[in-house]
């Protein structure tokens, strides 16, 4: 893996995004109930969106804005990894979804960590933070869905 | 009221009897005492009977409520008990667990001066009042249609369907899994919130009324919906929300770590407090510790209390977010249920037998309001505590089983496993199949379910009768 420039960072994050698709979708196909499937599908679309960003930031036509600071509600952080079956529940899809998402987080702020490329490093935060917003997205839905403690 | 006639405004909300706290806590016995006649008519005169009456516009089964409560204030008790059935069939239940202070009683016109009628008391008043007489009045019945309906769940929303289409002439059965009539009203609200003898009586008039009960039936294994539907020209399916969520967190296959239904259906459907007189034992607990803030929360956390243990409420928000009715959660107050606000569970530590010891938790505070303006709470490092304790009880939500999806072909499921139904008419994605309550919308609660019940009823009606 090399990544002395933004454009090999960019490249392995559009690839990241590709994984991270196809793992859902993989998910997606083995459901045993179609519902659950569905959730997966959407999740896979959402990477494919992020991909389809970064492509754009790529070629020149976008930014990738850092501006506001990422709240992290931490709900995933304590939670049980979830075993991976076909009868999974949309509940434990958000779990998979926020754990994955923590994983990409850490990931890039391993990275930013290890570089002392000032522009380097700035790239790697800004994805850090992109997957931390996403992280955010799912924590949000899995809150208002199953933390209602009613 | 013309100004001439205007008269003193009476703000003063008569308070109802209960038992006293330190009494209430070591008993199962109801905790209201319900009004006197006297106490009754003297609130129903209170309402001034609006022209436009928000009150109405704001009880999800619109019942006429001033109606009512003109019969009572003029000791017409029969009269009111008819007109409050004619929109509720059970009121001795609604009159109990309603959350009338969010609906009705919230938009009285006297609610602004903290007078509001206290329309909830006045029900059950009522409704008590009506069992408290030798007969209940039986409906005159429609001729038999020769239509026959299935229904598949005896809660509120089934009891409710099974009891408008018997009384449009058809043909009723309801097949309940457990072995009791009533759905979370009886395995579910404890004694002393809902006695389980109102709840029967409301089954047995429906069994008066030649609806068919049969218990201990599974539907999707004992027997699935397309093969009822051979027999049956409808199926209406309000299989509630029984599926308890925990929290995902270590330590939940401790023993001692109960999900509320089962600790309350234990209790309540097993009468486990009456051990030895009945089989099922709750196990005495010192220290329990109930992980949630709804209604089923307060209702964990009192009976543990009422089964001697300290009890204690561990909720992630703080206090003016607790779902619970206020009510309940000022009684549980005085009963003395401790309550830890913005607290989270992390894990909980099990001994060397495999039971659980103790919870460690984390405090939490509520970080900068969102898009909606609501502050989530957040955690807040290095404030971990641990307490010991013998029992969890997880009370933080439910969803739909899903046995009856996964055995309905062609049966469209949403995301968190409910059947989705039209709002209006409870019609599914299958012909023949309705469906209401919490199956549809997820947990809510009692009079959603029935008003749920009804519109399917009415819907269910309408295609037998294009038969
Ligand atoms: C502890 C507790 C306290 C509550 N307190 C309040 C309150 O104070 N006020 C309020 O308004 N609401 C309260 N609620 C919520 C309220 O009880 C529910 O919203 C309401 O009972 C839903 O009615 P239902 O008929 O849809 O489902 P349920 O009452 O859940 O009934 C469904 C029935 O279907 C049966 N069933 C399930 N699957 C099958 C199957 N496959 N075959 C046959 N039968 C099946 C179940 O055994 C059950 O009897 C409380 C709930 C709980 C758990
Ligand atoms: S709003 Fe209050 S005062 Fe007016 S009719 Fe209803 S209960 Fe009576």
């Amino acid at each position: 893996m090399n990544l002395n420039s933004v454009s090999q960072i960019l490249d392995f994050a559009i690839e990241k995004e590709e994984e991270a698709a196809q793992f859902y979708r993989n998910l997606a196909a083995k459901m045993g109930q179609q519902h659950v499937g569905e959730v997966f599908e959407s999740f896979a679309r959402e990477e494919m969106e992020h991909k389809a960003k970064l492509l754009a930031v790529r070629q020149g036509n976008m930014t990738l804005i850092d501006s506001q600071r990422v709240t992290d509600l931490k709900i995933g952080d304590h939670l049980v990894e979830v075993v991976l079956s076909p009868d999974l529940d949309y509940k434990q899809a958000l779990i998979v979804a926020m754990k994955a998402e923590k994983a990409a987080f850490q990931l890039y702020q391993g990275l930013a960590s290890s570089t002392d490329d000032a522009n380097l490093k700035g790239i790697l935060l800004t994805l850090a933070k992109e997957e931390a917003r996403h992280k955010l997205r799912f924590e949000i839905e899995y809150e208002e869905n199953f933390l209602r403690e009613n | 009221m013309s100004e001439g006639e205007k008269k003193q405004l009476d703000l003063k909300r008569r308070e109802m009897p209960k038992q006293p706290p330190e009494v209430r806590r070591y008993n199962f016995s109801e905790v209201a005492l319900g009004y006197t006649p006297e106490l009754a008519i003297e609130e129903a005169k209170r309402c001034i009977q609006c022209k436009k009456p928000s009150c109405i516009a704001n009880c999800p089964v619109e019942i006429n409520i001033p109606g009512f409560l003109k019969k009572v204030a003029e000791g017409d008790f029969v009269g009111g008990i008819r007109v409050l059935k004619d929109k509720n069939c059970l009121p001795a239940v609604c009159g109990r667990v309603c959350p009338q202070e969010e609906q009705c009683e919230k938009t009285c016109v006297f609610h602004k001066k903290g007078g509001q009628i206290a329309i909830g008391r006045i029900e059950r008043f009522l409704a008590d009042w009506e069992a408290q007489q030798s007969e209940s009045e039986m409906p005159d019945m429609p001729p038999r249609s020769g239509r026959k309906v299935a229904i598949v769940g005896g809660g509120p929303a089934g009891l409710t369907v099974a009891g408008d289409l018997i009384k449009f002439g058809h043909e009723v059965t309801v097949f309940e899994a457990l072995h009791k009539m009533g759905g979370v009203l009886v395995y579910g609200i404890p004694e002393f919130r809902l006695p389980k003898a109102i709840v029967n009586r409301e089954v047995e008039y429906l069994r008066k009324l030649g609806v068919e009960l049969v218990t201990d039936f599974v539907v999707g294994k004992t027997r699935t919906i397309d093969s009822i539907l051979e027999e049956y020209d409808a199926v209406f399916v309000g299989s509630g929300a029984g599926l308890p969520w925990f929290m995902e967190i270590p330590g939940e296959n401790l023993n001692g770590v109960y999900s509320a239904n089962e600790y309350l259906t234990r209790l309540n459907l097993m009468k486990g407090f009456l051990f030895p007189k009945y089989h099922t034992p709750v196990k005495s607990h010192r220290k329990v510790a109930v992980v949630g803030g709804g209604n089923v929360a307060m209702d964990c956390a009192r009976s543990a209390l009422r089964l001697g243990a300290e009890s204690r409420i561990i909720y992630r928000r703080s206090r003016e977010e607790l779902p619970a009715r206020l009510e309940e959660v000022e009684n549980a107050e005085e009963e003395g249920v401790i309550f830890d606000f913005l607290t989270l569970p992390l894990r909980y530590i099990g001994d060397e037998n495999g039971w659980v010891k103790a919870i460690e938790c984390q405090k939490m505070e509520l970080g900068e309001p969102d898009a909606s303006g609501r502050r989530k709470p957040i955690p807040i490092e290095g404030s971990e505590v641990i307490y010991p304790l013998d029992a969890v009880v997880c009370a933080i939500g439910n969803s739909p089983n899903p046995l009856i999806g996964a055995t309905t072909p062609g049966l469209k499921i949403g995301k968190k496993g409910n059947i989705e139904a039209d709002e209006k008419t409870g019609a599914t994605s299958r012909e023949k199949i309705w469906a209401g309550g919490d199956v549809v919308t997820g947990a809510a609660t009692v009079i959603l379910a029935m008003g749920a019940g009804r519109f399917a009823a009415r819907s269910i009606h309408e295609y037998l009768s294009s038969l």
